[in-house]
């Protein structure tokens, strides 16, 4: 391991530590940073189940899957969140799992198709099951995370500044979780098999498991991203996890940049925060968003992460033509 | 109370059908899931509403005024958005996502949130006793104007030169060129007519049920639905699947709740795509 480039990303997890810090006595600014993180985590876990080159316009689904099964498992089975959150992932990842062999053999658009109407029909049955679920007015006070006790200091998570530190701590390990994968072998395979399935399949890559795995592994993280949100928010109902904001999270992803691993993480941060910051604007979020998807899609086809060496790429040229006019 | 599901089914499918054969004929010929058609269609209840309810004119006229503006803007948006993204599936389908985000929010803002309701002329609100059931006189003509513009359409596919050109296109759009059929003419045409019926579906709709700003995400995914379960790229296909789905839409709620109703219809059109994604009377 290099210190140098990955002193740099310790730098900027501790300076992600100290932000809660800086913004505690907002707790607007701290649900901003709660929900920028929740969508950091939503924007990794699709970008994973697109490395395969599967784009799924469902992700909601996988998330409410995750939401309501941490939320019920706290609230009728009592169960502590340490045990509630992966859980959920699981839960979350079952579903894939159970769907994803008939869905990966399709590619494609219709992929894209398929996964709408699975998040419609996710959403759907999330209402109709009212036993559960509560039907479209959803559930209430779910519990938070609960106190601890650390120093002789009790930390209540149901207070928004330690659950903003939960949420990134589970966000920052989940995110070194799957960027361990994205740079391991398994995550070479995803890579071969998005650029081009038939090559990866004539090297003997087992094309249909990966692509199941990877769809996998995107839905557990959109399932713990779904537990996230259940405990801050201590409500739920299934309208929230529809298809447009499974959209949303397509655009976050798309905006900042598909193929590297930090590009929807940018993507996410820069598009929830902005919103955000120019209160003003909130109607016109939409608007906002879709100015950035057309700007990445006709001019910066990489996404926004690859700006700074569009622009490098750009000085160098014009330091070469003065070096050549001199 | 079968008869009456069997009636409003008719309905639903002419609707169905209408704003189907648009998203498909758009998707034949420019290999473009026109994400937006949805919007289309809710632009066109409000451009119907504001011509008939505000402006005064005839109804009929209205829905005409209506599919006229909407293939302009079909036009408009095919030259200046989807030409360029002909055949790139992935880029198309994020810029037509793009679009429908756009048109909606605008559509909120201008129109706000609330549902808007058109009053029929009276000689449209009342029931026809057909058989036994009554048939609101509404329903009956949104059946009517929609077999009318769906055999329309048929006729133009299947006996003008310019239907056959969108054939030839639909088939290997390359080789059509290469036979001196204007594709870019061809694409902005199909594009007007998707958008006409989309538009005046949505007028009809409109004046049913009601406008909300809303509600080109539903038409939307009935349209993708009757597609897929007719079979992409086929006409026929989208006018069997509309039919189909708009009488199970209306048959189903009669013996379950519409959520079940919802789910299993939804779930049938996730298990074809699966299994037979060419549907019911596709060719790819």
């Amino acid at each position: 391991m290099r210190l140098g480039r990955n002193f740099g990303w310790l730098i900027v997890i501790v300076v992600a530590f100290l932000i809660p810090l800086l913004l505690h006595d907002s707790q607007y600014f701290l649900s901003v940073f709660v929900m920028c993180l929740i969508n950091v985590l939503l924007t990794s876990s699709l970008r994973s189940t697109a490395s395969t080159g599967q784009v799924s316009l469902g992700i909601m689904a996988f998330m409410g899957i995750g939401a309501f099964t941490s939320a019920l498992l706290m609230m009728k089975l009592s169960f502590p969140i340490w045990a509630a959150l992966p859980l959920a992932g699981l839960a979350a990842m079952a579903v894939a799992a159970v769907i994803g062999f008939p869905f990966v053999r399709v590619t494609g658009l219709y992929f894209a198709m398929v996964t709408l109407f699975f998040c419609e029909v996710i959403r759907l049955i999330l209402t109709q099951w009212r036993t559960m679920t509560g039907g479209s007015t959803g559930i209430v006070n779910i519990p938070s995370v609960g106190t601890i006790s650390v120093l002789g200091l009790n930390i209540n998570f149901s207070h928004i500044l330690p659950y903003s530190y939960f949420a990134l701590f589970v966000t920052v390990v989940s995110l070194l979780i799957l960027y361990r994968i994205d740079r391991s072998h398994l995550g070479t395979h995803f890579a071969s098999i998005g650029q081009d399935e038939s090559v990866a399949e004539s090297i003997g890559i087992n094309v249909i498991w990966f692509k199941v795995f990877s769809f996998c592994i995107g839905c557990f993280f959109a399932g713990v991203a779904g537990s996230l949100y259940a405990h801050f928010l201590t409500v739920l109902y299934p309208d929230v996890f529809s298809i447009f904001p499974s959209i949303y999270i397509l655009i976050y992803m798309v905006a900042g940049g598909r193929k590297s691993f930090i590009g929807p993480i940018l993507g996410a941060i820069i598009l929830t925060v902005i919103p955000e910051l120019f209160l003003s604007l909130k109607t016109y979020q939409p608007f906002i968003y879709v100015a950035f998807l057309y700007i990445v899609l006709y001019s910066m086809p990489g996404g926004l992460v690859t700006l700074p060496g569009i622009i490098g790429a750009r000085f160098a040229t014009m330091r070469q033509a003065r070096l050549r006019n001199d | 109370m079968l008869l009456q599901g069997f009636y409003n089914g008719l309905s639903a499918g002419s609707i169905y059908v209408m704003i189907a054969l648009g998203l498909a004929l758009v998707f034949s010929i420019m290999r473009i899931l026109q994400f937006a058609h949805g919007e289309i269609y809710m632009l066109g209840a409000y451009v119907a509403y504001y011509a008939y309810a505000q402006a005064g004119l005839n109804f009929f006229a209205a829905l005409i005024v209506s599919g006229i503006a909407l293939a302009a803007v079909g036009v408009f948006l095919e030259k200046y958005m989807f030409r360029r993204l002909r055949a790139n599936v992935e880029p198309a389908l994020l810029a037509a996502i793009g679009l429908s985000l756009i048109l909606q929010n605008a559509a909120v803002i201008a129109f706000s949130n609330y549902t808007k309701y058109i009053q029929v002329p009276a000689w449209l609100s009342g029931v026809v006793m057909l058989g036994g059931a009554g048939i609101p006189s509404l329903r009956l003509i949104i059946a009517i104007i929609g077999l009318v513009l769906v055999i329309a359409l048929v006729l133009i596919i299947r006996l003008t030169k310019v239907g056959r050109a969108m054939v030839a296109i639909s088939q290997d759009s390359d080789a059509a060129a290469l036979h001196g059929i204007n594709v870019n003419r061809i694409s902005s045409l199909s594009m007007a007519i998707g958008c006409a019926m989309a538009a005046i579906a949505g007028g009809l709709m409109g004046a049913l049920l009601g406008l909300s700003p809303y509600m080109g995400t539903f038409a939307l995914t009935k349209a993708i639905a009757v597609i897929i379960l007719g079979g992409i790229g086929s006409i026929p296909g989208a006018i069997l699947g509309g039919f189909i789905i708009g009488l199970l839409d209306n048959l189903l709620p009669l013996y379950t709740n519409t959520t079940i109703a919802a789910i299993a219809g939804f779930s049938v059109i996730i298990i074809i795509l699966l299994i037979r994604p060419r549907g019911l009377l596709g060719r790819e």
